[in-house]
């Protein structure tokens, strides 16, 4: 397997050994358990895959282990590495894999009746029946639970929460996702690779951006090419475009979930104004299909450009205006104070992402460190809280709007000419090679991990979303807090559920 | 200080006052033909081209199916003789499947009502996502101040049982199956669905895999279906309109 990235490096280690492989690295500083997955090799054997990532140099390590073929089982890393957990219970569902000793094994994905009990969609071989799906039970006096969904009251994605309370108050939570699950990993390995970027986007398409992103950056290390330099920055004005609108529209609703109507009237409305920028510079809103491999799908001229700069200005004068009346409003700082607490300890342990990882302490940003687009040499310096509550994810989300603002303003003050995209890429990919594009979409980090065959097909390709982590910090964060409270806390994590199922 | 009062006036009225207009022309929108002439049989690059297979072109004839379209744009960006060509239209809802295939032969038939159309005045939509967040996005934001829906009596409720429609989007993998059969008998008679994005209307790019989510029709009958991979919040509101009779052919 190879990658010429020069970011990755490879390792062989047998099944008992990767645990203690594993934590030997996390111990060392700013290593962090990236993902794990597993492929299946053209000769029918199982092969599980672990990436760590160095957030201090920007350096990952993948450990590679072969399992046996008469038994695809491996200790589970989750006891040590608790970030694990939910990747280790996919790998069960989709290849049927067992982890040993893992502490919470059933399924995670395919957790609904309709699915047949012995279906793994990746594995060429059936490997028997999956382990149901258990709720946890909450006994003692008083102790009642509320099923909420499969389908909400809003206009949210389908997925099952079961609260556990006392009284009023939350006690446990668990989370049931996979109701939209589409077969997306499945379907990548089936189409020739120049199609994929269309399905790669599709996995979270409220995230089109960032997917087609790091899609684009796994193809081209695959591929051995470059795209020219101006892509690279029309790249990450799309990208912090995303961002901003998003966490725009995260404001305006976290002020609807606490009925505070002004906050939600203008942020849905500062919003607009966002995607009407996305429209200018992608023609789409939702910026749809133009990332991707070897450049961009449309070049911006100059007049776009400077429209854009002045749209800038423009929302930045509004953004100081409106931000503060969400922020600084005593009724609003009541609300989300204190309110979904996640403590740092459990941010580092569960592996939490993104706005809500920095919010708790973890001051992990993968533009600071990973290359995507013009990232990291105009990285922002990472937005940084430590209580982990409601009010400091609003707070790390404005941060970052003004931080998204100012990044657009200077890639579009320095944006060089020539080429938007390679004319010409190769048909094939390069064989028996693996490309890993990381990129901090508006979620968080975002992973795509791409294997190709020895005929130079695609085959595997793994997805890691923000919010697969983050789901479990959500789950930690309402506990403790009123049922009441429990939107509020959903929004500031605003995790996708799409995204999760695949 | 903080006076919320003061930037909503400051703010002014937000509404766009014109219904369904053509999208800006920096916008990316479905495929559409001009008037020209192309020769089918010999070119082809669309139909090669096309990711989502939703373009067919035999010796004189070139047909786009719209329920299969995913809007990349790359087929009006390169046909040679400019017969497929950027269409920015928002009124591009449809009664039947079948109305989504265009053609640039036959000349545009303008589609027959369906005889059961229960709502006039005002309509409670009940939206469910089954796959496909970005369609939820537009839903949301045909309900902002900007585009506004209420005005046209358009509501979302909370419940099926307050429904008097289906907002389905998402190609409805096999685990959202049974919980949509049973949103749907939970309604109240008469109800009426509605297939919004190209995921819900075919299954786009997910339609035939294990995990069957192959669209809503395969589920539920379907009234009204609204292209686009996602539609913009203004052809959803046309969409719903469209069910429920509000349009006539003058808009």
């Amino acid at each position: 397997m190879e990658n010429n990235s020069g970011i990755f490096t490879r390792i062989q280690e047998t099944p008992e050994n990767l645990k203690t492989v594993a934590k030997k690295k996390l111990n060392q500083p700013g290593w962090r358990f990236g993902h794990i997955t597993a492929r299946v090799t053209e000769a029918g054997s199982f092969v599980v895959e672990t990436l760590l990532l160095n957030t201090r140099e920007g350096k990952g390590l993948v450990i590679e282990s072969l399992l046996p073929e008469n038994n695809p089982e491996y200790p589970s890393l989750t006891p040590d590495i608790p970030a694990a957990h939910r990747a280790e219970r996919a790998l069960g569902d989709f290849f049927g894999i067992t982890a040993k000793d893992h502490p919470h094994w059933h399924t995670l994905i395919l957790s609904s009746d309709a699915w047949e009990p012995d279906l793994t969609p990746l594995s060429p071989t059936c490997r028997g029946k999956r382990e149901p799906f258990l709720f946890t039970n909450v006994t003692g006096e008083g102790v009642h639970e509320i099923p909420v969904g499969p389908i909400h009251a809003g206009i949210i994605e389908p997925g099952h929460f079961r609260f556990s309370c006392a009284g009023e108050i939350i006690t446990h939570m668990d989370i049931r996702l996979g109701y939209q699950h589409r077969g997306v990993e499945k379907r990548l390995t089936e189409i020739n690779w120049q199609n994929t970027r269309f399905t790669a986007e599709s996995n979270s398409s409220d995230t089109a951006a960032g997917n087609a992103l790091a899609h684009s950056i796994a193809i081209e290390q695959i591929a051995d090419i470059n795209p020219p330099e101006r892509a690279q920055y029309l790249r990450t004005i799309s990208l912090e475009l995303e961002r901003l609108a998003n966490h725009i529209g995260d404001m305006g609703a976290l002020s609807g979930d606490i009925g505070f109507s002004a906050g939600a009237a203008l942020f849905s409305q500062n919003r607009g104004y966002v995607l009407g920028m996305a429209q200018l510079l992608t023609g789409k809103r939702t910026q749809r299909y133009y990332i991707k491999p070897g450049g961009v799908s449309r070049d911006a001229d100059s007049s776009t450009l400077k429209k854009l700069a002045e749209n800038c200005i423009i929302l930045k004068k509004t953004m100081k205006e409106h931000i503060p009346l969400v922020l600084e409003n005593s009724a609003v700082i009541e609300r989300m104070e204190n309110t979904g607490i996640l403590s740092q300890r459990m941010a580092k342990d569960f592996g939490i992402v993104g706005p809500a990882g920095r919010a708790s302490g973890s001051g992990y940003d993968a533009r600071t460190v990973f290359p995507h687009g013009v990232f990291p040499e105009y990285a922002p310096a990472p937005a940084f809280y430590k209580t982990g509550d409601v009010l400091s994810r609003a707070k790390v989300k404005a941060d970052e709007i003004f931080s998204s603002i100012e990044i657009i303003e200077k890639i579009i003050a320095n944006i060089p000419a020539g080429e938007y995209e390679l004319k010409n890429l190769p048909s094939n990919l390069r064989p028996e090679s693996y490309g890993i594009g990381i990129t901090e979409a508006w979620r968080g980090e975002l992973i795509h991990w791409i294997t190709t065959d020895s005929k130079g097909k695609i085959s595997r390709y793994s997805i890691k979303d923000p919010s697969f982590n983050n789901w479990t910090g959500l789950g930690i964060a309402v506990r403790g807090n009123l049922v009441a409270d429990f939107p509020l806390c959903n929004k500031s994590f605003n995790l996708s559920y799409s995204g999760s199922d695949l | 200080m903080n006076f919320p009062l003061l930037s909503i006036i400051r703010n002014g009225i937000a509404t766009q006052k014109q219904a369904f207009p053509n999208l800006p022309d920096e916008a990316e929108g479905l495929p559409g033909f001009s008037k020209t002439d192309c020769n089918p049989g010999e070119c082809g690059k669309c139909a090669a081209l096309c990711p989502a297979k939703a373009i067919s072109c035999d010796q004189n004839e070139v047909k786009i199916d719209r329920g299969l379209c995913i809007g990349c744009s790359i087929c009006f960006k390169s046909c040679p003789s400019g017969v497929i060509i950027n269409d920015r239209s928002t009124t591009t809802a449809v009664f039947k499947r079948e109305d989504l295939i265009i053609s640039n032969k036959t000349p545009v038939i303008t589609p027959a009502k369906p005889l059961k159309m229960p709502f006039r005045k005002s309509l409670h939509v009940r939206e469910v996502s089954t796959g496909d967040n970005i369609t939820d996005f537009e839903a949301v934001a045909a309900s902002n101040p900007v585009f506004d829906m209420a005005r046209y009596g358009i509501q979302v409720t909370a419940s099926p049982r307050f429904a008097d429609a289906l907002l389905v989007t998402g190609p409805v993998g096999k685990a959202m199956q049974e919980p949509l059969r049973r949103c749907r008998e939970a309604m109240a008679e008469p109800a009426i669905v509605i297939a919004a994005g190209t995921s819900a209307i075919s299954g786009g790019l997910f339609a035939g895999g294990y995990a069957e989510a192959n669209g809503v029709d395969s589920i539920l009958p379907v009234s009204c279906y609204i292209p686009g991979d996602p539609p913009h919040p203004w052809s959803i509101i046309y969409g719903i309109l469209l069910a429920m009779g509000r349009i006539s052919k003058a808009d």
